[in-house]
């Protein structure tokens, strides 16, 4: 089947709309950005009336800004954002086609395509944004910490923090007949394989999924549960916990309350670590082709928008983004806190703010772009963990991240921006086949590159390792 | 030849193995357009005998005849007006009323139908409380809108249930009055149950006493000689009515001797059903 | 007149109105007086009681996670959630507004814009100030502690080096063969140990006293912060409600659709050529249904807390009506025949207790297998077209919410029919057997009425327990309504969410006791015998 999404002009409506609707608007106002050269084209949509879905968490903020800075009434749709209890509803209400499409953990689409939990197929046209979760402790665990490594006991320790001075307490605790819990919000979230990988890097075992242990704890010396988000602060502080994974502004609330001390943040785990993406049903892609890439393009202009710097290269948009995330029906945090993260800064502890500009990324570093081997790297992690029980061979990888990822709208949206002007042809890697070039910016060095899943599985010491002949395979 | 009839009736209440034998081996004989009053102690089986000529309570053995045809079920023909009234409380007087007749006469129209309620209304006094609820009613309105809704019902036999035992003297002289009158306007066969001498010598054609439980049975029939109609004041005056009266007290007398009384009133009657517990889950 | 308004007040429940009545047509004053102060004053007296503890009281009970908010707080909550009702509301009607009215509106949305701008510089320099204040306070207030701080942590410091090199040193001095000076160095290595740790505890105690004077509450900076935050969210309502007048307004969208449609048809009028005039005609086609779609569209506001009530209500509505329709026959028949009512009862007693967490998911799953396509389907559709409760977007998670509201109330009217149906008077049955009344007739106007009173008992229980269970069932279904906000509430966090949470309270407090008292006038016009229904 020739493939429709490709940027095909004739699919869309080409029209000097808005220069046409300035003129007409009795009092033009200067809110509105200006237009920029290029005319207004648009999709041809099949639906206008849209429901998308989110948790309330800071990284929902490319939906809620395509809706409140009208980038999406502006592609002619009117979206309804509404707030899911918790990541498996969302899902589910996103398979119902309750959702039209929603705010997703990255290992969701992949994880629904390939059938662990919830089965459907889920793809996604655009990856939201990179980093933005920390790992928090308890204030008790902290101190152990700080007394294993003294160096820690600083108003600012040296980062990246590392799970050396964690290991001898597991140990403690394994001697007492305990295991340290630690909360994450899904078993397919980033959180859990980051919190996985944190650990395995210092050599603590998080513990194995298997066919019969879905809870992920077989050989776990620390013991990893499922917490909403929201839940996170309460749970730690009733002790159920003593430590946590999770996005803004839940390790922000931990420092603000008092109640734990972010130990690191995902960025020194694996520098500009995608994060989550925007999933949709591949049936609704299908029946909704142009609504599709209308999506995508308003998507694309609120994580620019997002990510505008002044000329000193402060954003200049976020504070504005975060008074609208702090509405109740958006993320609902305080002001303050939500402040804190999205312009670019990060409490520690309360002595301990650094800047930390990538610490929410919406569009630069080319972030948005739906890359295959950003999905790869999750399917190794589902791999390495346990949560595909079987081998699979290298080319599996790469045909599951085709099934998901897809850039092919992405570039279908981003070419009608660049002729509209909203884009630079650089902003978008047209053309790409899809992968990040190699890199081992983790925290424990070890080099990532999508084309080797095997291979990187096997560089690992924790975890399952699969037979080196299905590299070739 | 007698147009209601009660062939050797028993009736018994309780599991087999300690039956209390409440009615046994009862006759009755009553003519038609017969007035009869059954008279009888508290708790000597009276509303059992009702039920039974009702068809309410089938008795153990024996038969109810009536015109010479045994009847089992009950029904509009033999009319009871019962004794706590048993009007049903959600319906209006009038509402009461219609219930029986558009049962008993379903052809009428509603027009008609409502005469018909009226007409009965009027004939028990109850004009003006027609809109009302039992329960905003005085126990003797209550007694003439059951009387009202039996009598609408235009029953063959009238079963007359104790209808005046829970009533004040004076309203209970009213009904005695208007019940008479009634029933002499438009003759029909009545059986009327009463613990009440003088109730039952004002109003009856023939009393016939019942036994004291267990195992009542009817005794003796005494007729009630006196010329209708009959004056309620000149009655204690005379002379046939007084001797009726030592007669009939006379012989309950004697029971009240003879068959240790105070044991038969003792033993309270088994009620008729009993009732449903309901387990809640 | 009097007694009429005596009437109305005794069925519809509100008996503390009677002496009000009877006082204002002179009857009795001394008592009515009386009446009055123990039905209505007293209540009065100790809700204020409880207001005025409760404002006492919340402020000394702080968590880390929050403190317990005062009543003058949840009435600011309060406030709060119906400003923004109110402005959710004023951006959808801005989408729709045409002509004049739209035009008058931007004019006073701008002017209002253009009077709260400068203020907004104003509250930002007042927050700059207060925290600049704060950090002066607290660095004042911490400063002697700061100093003990560096002073003790130096000295600590410098403690634990030079014990630990004369420890070293004495170390070195020890023979191999020394063992008792050995040990005696181990005992005094414990020793050094445990005043290390002691020194570090004190110090630990010295940083959480700095902390505390840090994170005490200052009102000068809360009050500017949230002066700053009314004016910078009122700031951007006016900003997107602009919008919403002018560019993104549903008939200026139209209208600019059309102008681009006349100009596509004079293209097209012009064009040269086949292949030019069909595409310039399917352009045309295009446009037209754009427009015709615009001209239809709906601002998609979000749900706000009073549409959640309006939805819940509808919701325990629904889902009551169904419990009712299931269990009022299933206790008649349970009432009438006790075979059946034998054969029902393992199932009244199995599920009777199950909780709503358990049946909500089932009720989840068989909703979406009845409806896959929410889009399309009948029923969905039939709600949509409805007046009233068409903008309530009936979905799957509201008709599992409602089915799990039916199960949970529903065993409360049935055993209450059962009940009622089943103890029917004697009396009344012996009337019915009299009259020969037929089966049917019998039902119908012999048993139910009988038992109506009975059955209304349990339906009032019923619809308290559903207005309970409601709740939790929104809250996990995330089906829009009461339960959807609190959780929302809930996962927000922010410093105002948990008087948000109160004001909930309040609200389904208030809307239970309305319902309740609904069903006891009900259950005072069905019931026949004036025995007392409630208090």
């Amino acid at each position: 089947m020739p493939y429709r999404y490709k940027p095909n002009l004739r699919r869309c409506l080409t029209a000097a709309f808005f220069a046409m609707a300035a003129a007409v608007i009795a009092n033009p106002q200067p809110l509105l950005a200006a237009p920029p050269s290029g005319e207004k084209v648009y999709s041809e949509l099949e639906k206008e009336a849209l429901r998308f879905g989110f948790i309330k968490l800071t990284d929902c903020a490319p939906i809620v800004m395509a809706k409140e800075k009208g980038f999406f009434e502006e592609e002619g749709l009117q979206v309804e954002v509404i707030a899911q209890p918790n990541w498996k509803t969302l899902l589910d209400n996103v398979v119902s086609g309750e959702l039209d499409g929603a705010h997703m953990l990255s290992g969701q689409p992949l994880a629904a395509t390939i059938g662990f939990g919830t089965k459907a197929h889920i793809i996604t046209p655009f990856t939201m944004d990179l980093n933005g979760n920390g790992i928090t402790v308890s204030n008790s665990i902290w101190e152990q910490m700080q007394s294993n490594d003294p160096a820690l006991d600083a108003p600012q320790p040296k980062h990246p923090i590392t799970a050396e001075a964690l290991k001898p307490i597991v140990a403690d605790k394994l001697a007492a007949g305990e295991k340290l819990q630690m909360g994450m919000v899904f078993p397919v979230s980033t959180h859990n394989y980051e919190l996985r990988y944190w650990l395995a890097s210092a050599g603590i075992h998080p513990g194995m999924y298997t066919k019969s242990d879905i809870g992920g704890r077989t050989d776990a010396e620390v013991e990893l549960s499922v917490t909403p988000p929201p839940m996170m602060p309460a749970t730690l502080e009733a002790g159920n916990i003593q430590g946590y994974c999770v996005g803004e502004p839940w390790n922000q609330q931990a420092v603000a309350k008092g109640i734990g001390v972010p130990v690191t943040t995902n960025y020194d785990i694996w520098k500009n670590n995608p994060e989550k993406v925007f999933g949709i049903t591949k049936r609704w892609a299908d029946d909704h082709p142009g609504t599709t890439v209308a999506v995508v393009k308003a998507l694309i202009r609120a994580g620019k928008w997002l990510d505008q710097t002044d000329a000193d290269g402060a954003f200049v948009n976020r504070e504005e983004a975060a008074r609208i995330l702090s509405r109740t029906d958006y993320v609902g945090a305080d002001f303050e806190v939500i402040k804190n993260s999205m312009t670019g800064y990060f409490y520690f502890q309360k002595s301990d703010k650094r800047a930390m500009p990538d610490f929410n990324v919406f569009f630069r570093h080319q972030c948005t772009y739906p890359w295959y081997s950003d999905g790869i790297w999750f399917l190794t992690q589902m791999r390495r963990w346990g949560q595909i029980s079987e081998s699979k061979p290298a080319s599996w990888y790469l045909d599951v991240a085709k099934k998901v990822y897809r850039p092919d709208i992405y570039e279908a949206a981003a070419r009608v921006l660049v002729t509209e002007g909203y884009l630079e042809e650089g902003d978008v890697p047209f053309g790409s086949d899809g992968f990040k070039p190699e890199t081992d910016e983790f925290i424990d060095g070890i080099a990532y590159d999508g084309r080797k899943p095997i291979e990187y599985i096997r560089a690992h010491e924790i975890g399952n390792k699969d037979p080196v002949d299905l590299a070739a395979r | 030849m007698a147009y209601l009839e009660l062939a050797k009736v028993s009736k018994g209440f309780g599991p087999p193995s300690q039956r209390t034998a409440v009615l046994a081996d009862v006759e009755l004989a009553v003519d038609e357009n017969e007035f009869v009053a059954i008279l009888g102690f508290s708790g000597s089986g009276k509303s059992t005998l009702v039920g039974i000529l009702a068809g309410l309570i089938d008795p153990d053995e024996g038969d109810v005849m009536l015109a010479n045809k045994v009847v089992v079920d009950p029904g509009p023909e033999r009319g009871v007006m019962f004794q706590n009234y048993s009007l049903l409380p959600w319906l209006t007087v009038e509402g009461n009323i219609a219930l029986a007749v558009r049962k008993v006469m379903p052809g009428l129209s509603r027009v008609e139908r409502a005469e018909y309620v009226q007409r009965y209304v009027d004939m028990v006094n109850l004009t003006g409380s027609e809109a009302k609820c039992p329960d905003e009613l005085s126990g003797g309105m209550r007694q003439r809108a059951s009387l009202a809704r039996t009598l609408a019902m235009r029953p063959n036999v009238l079963l007359l249930d104790e209808p005046l035992s829970a009533l004040d003297a004076l309203t209970r002289a009213n009904l005695q009055d208007e019940i008479v009158r009634i029933w002499e306007e438009d003759k029909r066969t009545v059986v009327m149950i009463t613990n009440d001498v003088d109730e039952a010598a004002l109003m009856a054609d023939r009393i016939i006493v019942l036994t004291p439980g267990p195992r009542a049975t009817l005794g003796p029939s005494f007729d009630v000689d006196l010329p209708r109609p009959r004056d309620r004041a000149g009655l204690n005056r005379d002379r046939r009515f007084q001797a009726l009266r030592k007669r009939i007290t006379g012989y309950m007398l004697n029971f009240t001797k003879t068959q240790a009384g105070d044991e038969a009133r003792s033993r309270r009657r088994m009620p008729a059903i009993e009732p449903r517990v309901f387990e809640a889950a | 007149m009097k007694y009429k308004i005596l009437k109305a007040i005794d069925v519809s429940g509100l008996t503390f109105l009677a002496p009000i009545v009877r006082l204002a047509t002179g009857e009795e004053p001394d008592v009515q007086i009386r009446a009055i102060m123990q039905m209505i004053v007293v209540p009065i007296v100790a809700f204020a009681v409880f207001v005025g503890l409760w404002s006492q009281l919340a402020p000394r009970h702080k968590t880390k996670s929050g403190e317990v908010p005062t009543p003058a707080v949840v009435w600011d909550a309060a406030q709060g959630i119906w400003t923004f009702h109110a402005r959710e509301g004023d951006k959808e009607t801005a989408y729709v507004l045409a002509g004049e009215q739209r035009e008058s509106a931007l004019m006073a949305a701008k002017d209002r814009l253009a009077e709260i701008d400068p203020l907004t510089e104003l509250a930002d320099r007042q927050v700059a100030d207060a925290e600049q204040e704060k950090s002066a306070q607290v660095a004042e207030l911490t400063a002697p502690l700061r100093t003990k701080l560096a002073v003790v942590s130096e000295r600590y410091g410098a403690d634990q080096a030079a014990r630990k090199a004369r420890w070293m040193e004495r170390a070195d001095r020890t023979a191999v063969s020394d063992t008792d000076a050995r040990l005696a160095l181990l005992g005094a290595w414990n020793e050094h140990d445990l005043r290390t740790r002691e020194e570090r505890e004190e110090l630990k105690n010295l940083r959480a006293e700095i902390d505390t004077v840090g994170a005490q509450a200052f009102p000068a900076l809360s009050a500017a912060q949230k002066a700053q935050t009314a004016i910078a969210e009122e700031r951007q309502f006016l900003r997107k409600r602009i919008e919403v007048l002018t560019a993104y307004n549903r008939n200026e969208k139209a209208r600019a659709g059309e102008q681009q449609l006349a100009d596509l048809r004079s293209k097209y009028l012009q064009a040269d050529g086949g292949a030019a005039m069909a595409g310039l005609a399917a352009n045309i086609a295009r446009t037209r249904t754009r427009v015709e779609s615009i001209r239809e569209s709906n601002y998609a506001r979000p749900y706000t807390l009073p549409m959640q009530i309006l939805r819940s209500l509808l919701c325990v509505f629904v889902g009551f009506l169904l419990g009712s329709l299931i269990a009022i026959p299933i206790g008649i028949l349970c009432g009438l025949s006790p075979t059946f009512m034998a054969a029902m009862m393992p199932f009244i007693a199995l599920f009777k207790p199950v909780s709503p967490i358990v049946w909500l998911p089932i009720a989840l799953i068989v909703v979406g297998g009845f409806i896959p396509d929410p889009d399309d389907h009948w029923l969905i559709n039939g709600f949509a077209g409805l007046p009233l409760v068409g903008w309530m977007k009936i979905n799957p998670a509201f008709l599992a919410s409602a089915i799990t509201v039916a199960l949970c109330s529903m065993w409360a009217t049935m055993v209450n029919t059962a009940l009622g149906v089943a103890s029917i008077d004697d009396d009344h049955t012996n009337v019915a057997r009299m009259l020969r009344l037929s089966a049917r007739e019998r039902l119908f106007r012999i048993v139910l009425p009988s038992a109506l009173p009975l059955i209304f008992a349990g339906l009032r229980i019923s619809l308290s327990v559903g207005w309970m269970v409601l709740i939790a069932a929104e809250l996990l279904s995330s089906s829009e309504g009461i339960g959807k906000y609190v959780w929302d509430m809930f996962n927000n966090g922010a410093s105002d969410s948990f008087a948000k949470m109160f004001v909930v309270v309040f609200v389904v407090g208030s809307i239970g006791l309305a319902l309740d008292r609904i069903m006891i006038v009900f259950q005072r016009l069905v019931s026949f015998d004036g025995a007392p229904t409630a208090i």
